[in-house]
């Protein structure tokens, strides 16, 4: 038992590197000692209370690419990896597009923190609260990483591994993140349970997106990603699966919702109890899928 | 309805809303705060080693690697400071000696070139603890069974109107016995009882704590601080350490937020212990945001056991209250609120039989103090539901149930004293009126429920029967008026009241006067804290008798030199006018110059110096065993809020919707700022009841930041917060004001309570109501399936 009453920002060095490699191998060099920074308004937060003890952080905001944000019909969305929230919601692309990415965005602290924030910083930090990975995760976000070995991608959906764990490895910077073009009509919600209604980490935050799909037997495609409930940001293949396969009606959505509250795995802490998250993430997996349907044109 | 105060005519500008005479320089950014005052290059920092146990023997202190470290100036422990330190009860030393009692006691400070090495320092000093059994729960706390927290009770320097009990941790026992409340209860129609736990709860202000003290060589300490008591700090300090209170110079310029937990003294004193070892050099000592979460004062934590019963006609009989305050470590300044508890236990209601047992509890939990409303938003939480569920259990509406039975002018008071005219009724209706009481709007959505609710309050300023004001208005050359008085700024708006009320009683234009700052208590006249919402009304009464003593010095001089009767004069508008004579002078440069005689015989006057002190002299002491006397207190403020709520029975989540306020001020000295108070107090209150706990679990605080410990923000309150302004005379508040800065959020916990119950139909238990507390809540009802 200790307390931290005089918490304060550690001094550390800022790296600058001129090139992508040359700040991969920075990073590789000192592994376990320096970070990549994007906006910092996790890591300087963490760092001031005693979770993050690394001596360097590394800008990688100016490199490479990491300020692009484009969009091509055929290709989809590319959002670097130094754009920042507000910079997000405000693209015309987005809104016209991919406007569950907008307004996830837009459910994350304040706008003077969303100047700073990035999608991609939120993915990094792998937290199960991160409020915009729902809506990466169900708009099929593949990340784009430079090591010391050059670039890959890495598909989001298998990137995290725990809280604040990922498959990154000493010297990945994740440079950019992609999403396919979206079909059609799709459409998506975020609800997320504050304690109060502005400014809070989520108790509990539910992404549902949809679509009009031949192929499956219902007609329709759902995804639903789960925050704040699991270890990790949660998919629920349960879910789709299911409203894949039935006729879509309030009957459905109301087993979805219960399937989706089968999957999560919550926990007890001073945000709330388990029991609490798992009635949420019940009603409100049933709300959003409502509220889904009803965008869909339904 | 009636106002009496309408019919005499305040003279302008009393009653006029002018801008705060702060408002420039707080807008620009030019005011002056304690942290924005420089020291130069000779300022050192200080940082506290604090306890991390709840409870535990000091078996050793080593502090010599910290002395070691190169920049550490002095390091100080409790063998440096015998002295005990406390309000009303001496129970503190400044640096813990033999045990500390909380998570955060301050056990060793440190003075260090910079806050860096102070903190190391801090690190380097070894504490060796015996850990001892706890007590987290005052009711426990207060049982035979639980370890003894102060075994020094009995010797502890304590004022005449507390009771400790010693060999108990009992350190005040407030007692009510009015009528026969056993005798009662047979006559009751229905009775209540219910029991209510309302949790700790922060001041959250936005500038931390902070103070800077140097000591000079000849033993004279100089503090400057952020601070709504420097008069009492240079007392509590001066006591402490054995100096003379004129050895003691409090600086107090402009404070960021009080709300009680800069009153009285608490980290002060660490910073000017510390500077007593580096005498010549300022100590600065900051607290971190969760330094202040840890440390500050809180508001009590309350155990509160409620039983009431009325007749079928629904009239109240009978009251039997048993309070268990959660006091923490030390209840220097909590065993008042005990008391005020225990005098105001009826609420206000008229209630002929009354049983109330107050104790202040000693635990292992952070050290309560005063906090805006000092135990009414407490007390009021349990009380006001308990009102409404006796209402409903004889089958009456709330608000006609509260009609019958609120306290009216001339109804003896659970003390035994008789109330003065209040406007408690009109408060009531006129709240009741507002929300459209009775009427069920229909829900914003199928998954919402809608309710109303409504609650009342009383509370009079709770501090020692004779806590005084005083005020000096002096004349400038060029006709302005400089107001000094002791009482802070602390965004209440106390020094444009201070300005108006000087204007008036002179009879000079509202921007010809100036308050000095900051407060210095080596200048300032005294005034005993800036707490208990008394300054409008006290510090109110001290500048309007100096203003008048200015005045009269004013027209003696121009009687004189006029020779005219002192009757025919008036100042108006900065003018001197004979309504004989229809002679005018303006009061540039006589005020300091006097006035010539004619044909070269001399001047008569000189510069104007007013000088007025208030004290009330009539309040009574109160029997210790039965707690009635003459006169408990000096008045009571009276109130009434109404909500309407709207709770989403998917999530929980409660919202209200709009909000009343109606109190009686007596007189809106400036409407606007009673106006900001109502809004203010009701924003506070509703973020105590939705939203705020200190999280404690075996004395550690869980949620030490504003991270998980989250107040309301504008978008949790609703657009429409209607005031209403009640002015019912008080005979011995200037211009018959009495205050209204801790009184706006005393009903918002049980008005929103009430809504809750009108709405789902059921009680939810200790606030704050978050969402997840009501969704369990209706889990459990079976409103919502699992």
């Amino acid at each position: 038992m200790s307390i931290n009453a005089h918490p304060e920002l550690p001094e550390f060095d800022y790296v600058r590197p001129a090139t992508l490699m040359e700040a991969s191998r920075f990073l590789a060099e000192h592994a376990g000692e320096a970070r990549p920074l994007l906006g910092g308004t996790d890591i300087f937060v963490r760092m001031r209370d005693g979770f993050y003890h690394d001596k360097y952080l590394v800008d990688v905001k100016h490199l490479d690419s990491t300020d692009e944000l484009s969009y091509d019909p055929q290709r989809g969305l590319k959002l670097g990896a130094g754009v920042n929230m507000n910079r997000v919601m405000a693209s015309p692309m987005v809104q016209a597009h991919y406007a569950l990415l907008a307004e996830a965005c837009r459910s994350v602290a304040s706008y003077q923190l969303r100047t700073r924030a990035t999608i991609v910083g939120n993915i990094c930090n792998a937290s199960p609260a991160g409020d915009t990975i729902g809506a990466c995760l169900v708009l099929g976000g593949v990340l784009n990483v430079h090591g010391v070995g050059g670039y890959r991608q890495e598909p989001l959906a298998t990137f995290f591994r725990g809280p604040g764990k990922t498959v990154l490895q000493p010297g990945d910077i994740v440079t950019s993140i992609e999403f396919p073009p979206a079909p059609a009509g799709a459409a998506g919600v975020y609800i997320k349970l504050g304690r109060n209604t502005w400014s809070d980490l989520s108790i509990v935050g539910v992404t549902v997106y949809g679509y009009a799909d031949a192929g499956r037997a219902s007609g329709y495609r759902f995804q639903a990603a789960l925050a704040s409930v699991a270890p990790t940001p949660l998919l629920v293949p349960a879910l789709e699966e299911h409203l894949a396969s039935h006729p879509i009606n309030a009957e459905a959505f109301r087993q979805a919702a219960r399937l989706a509250q089968a999957a999560c795995s919550p926990i007890d802490d001073v945000r709330g109890s388990a029991r609490y998250r798992k009635a949420m993430v019940r009603t409100l997996t049933e709300k959003a899928l409502q509220m889904t349907w009803k965008k869909l044109g339904n | 309805m009636t106002s009496q105060i309408e019919a005499t005519s305040a003279p302008h500008p009393i009653g006029d809303s002018v801008r705060r005479v702060d408002a420039r320089e707080k807008v620009v950014g030019s005011a002056m705060f304690a942290d924005d005052l420089q020291f130069g290059a000779g300022l050192l920092y200080a940082r506290i080693k604090r306890s991390h146990l709840p409870h535990a023997l000091i078996k050793r202190i080593d502090t010599s690697k910290a002395r070691a470290l190169p920049g550490v100036k002095a390091v100080v422990t409790g063998e440096d400071y015998a002295g005990h330190i406390g309000l009303y009860l001496q129970d503190r030393f400044i640096f813990c000696r033999d045990r500390v009692r909380y998570v955060g006691d301050p056990v060793a400070g440190v003075a260090a070139v910079s806050e860096e090495i102070a903190e190391q320092a801090v690190e380097l000093i070894e504490v060796e603890y015996e850990p001892l059994p706890g007590v987290f729960d005052p009711e426990y706390g207060a049982s035979p069974e639980a370890p003894l927290l102060h075994p020094d009770l009995g010797q502890y320097e304590v004022a005449n109107f507390i009771f400790p009990e010693p060999g108990t941790n009992i350190s005040n026992h407030f007692r009510i016995r009015k009528g026969d409340v056993d005798a009662a209860w047979a006559q009751c129609a229905a009775i209540v009882e219910r029991k209510y736990r309302i949790p700790h709860v922060q001041h959250v202000p936005i500038e931390p704590h902070v103070a800077t003290a140097r000591v000079d060589e000849n033993g004279k300490v100089r503090l400057w601080g952020s601070s709504q008591s420097p008069f009492a700090q240079r007392n509590l300090i001066a006591k402490s350490l054995g100096l003379s209170q004129s050895d003691v110079q409090v600086i107090a310029p402009y404070v960021g937020g009080g709300f009680g937990c800069k009153a009285g003294v608490s980290m002060e004193a660490l910073a000017v212990a510390i500077a007593m070892k580096v005498k010549g050099r300022p100590v600065k000592l900051r607290l971190t945001r969760e330094e202040e979460f840890y440390t500050a004062f809180v508001r009590q934590g309350l155990v509160a056991y409620f039983k009431m019963g009325c007749d079928a006609q629904g009239r109240l009989l009978a009251m039997e209250n048993r309070f268990y305050w959660d006091g923490g470590a030390y209840t220097e300044y909590g065993v008042n609120i005990t008391r005020a508890a225990g005098y105001s236990s009826s609420g206000p209601y008229n209630v002929p039989n009354v049983k109330t047992d107050s104790y202040c509890v000693y635990t292992n939990h952070p050290v309560g103090g005063p906090m805006r409303g000092f135990g009414m938003p407490e007390m009021h939480a349990g009380l006001e539901q308990c009102i409404d569920e006796l209402a409903l259990a004889v089958h009456m509406d709330p608000v006609q149930f509260r009609k019958i039975n609120c306290i009216k002018t001339g109804d003896t008071l659970v003390t035994g004293m008789t109330m003065h005219a209040t406007g408690l009724s009109e408060c009531l209706t006129r709240a009741a009126e507002a929300i459209g009481w009775g009427r069920k709007e229909p829900p914003s959505a199928p998954n919402k429920r809608r309710g109303k609710g409504i609650a009342l309050m009383w509370k009079a300023p709770a501090m020692p029967p004779n806590a005084g004001s005083s005020a000096k208005v002096a004349l400038n050359e060029d006709g302005t008026v400089t107001v000094s008085v002791g009482g802070q700024e602390i965004g209440q708006g106390s020094f444009t009241i201070a300005a108006q009320m000087a204007a008036a009683a002179l009879g000079v234009p509202i921007d010809w006067v100036r308050v000095a700052t900051p407060l210095d208590t080596n200048y300032s006249p005294y005034e005993w804290q800036t707490v208990a919402s008394r300054l409008t009304w006290s510090m109110g009464n001290a500048i309007t008798a100096a203003a008048r003593d200015a005045r009269r010095q004013i027209l003696e001089m121009v009687a004189k030199a006029w020779n005219e009767n002192i009757e025919d004069l008036d100042i108006i508008d900065g003018k001197v006018i004979s309504y004989k004579s229809e002679e005018a002078i303006s009061l540039k440069n006589i005020v300091i110059y006097g006035i010539p005689l004619p044909n070269d015989q001399g001047w008569v006057g000189g510069p104007v110096l007013g000088r007025g002190s208030f004290m009330p002299t009539y309040v009574t002491g109160l029997d210790a065993e039965t707690g009635q006397g003459p006169r408990a207190v000096v008045h009571y403020t009276t109130g009434a809020q109404a909500v309407e709520v709207e709770v989403d029975m998917d999530t929980g989540r409660v919202r209200v919707l709009r909000g009343v306020a109606a109190f009686d001020v007596g007189k809106a000295i400036n409407p606007e700022m009673v106006r900001a108070q109502m809004e203010g107090g009701f924003v506070q209150g509703l973020s105590t009841a939705l939203f705020e706990s200190l999280q404690l679990k075996e004395g550690v605080l869980q949620n030490p930041s504003f991270v998980d410990y989250r107040i309301a923000t504008s978008t949790d309150v609703p657009p429409d917060i209607e005031t209403i302004i009640v002015e019912v005379a008080q005979d011995d508040g200037p211009w018959g004001a009495r205050g209204i800065g801790e009184h706006a959020m005393v009903p918002t916990i049980p008005a929103i309570a009430n809504a809750i119950y009108d709405a789902i139909g059921i009680r939810v238990g200790a606030p704050p109501y978050t969402s997840e507390k009501v969704y369990l809540a209706m889990l459990e009802a079976g409103l919502v399936e699992e």
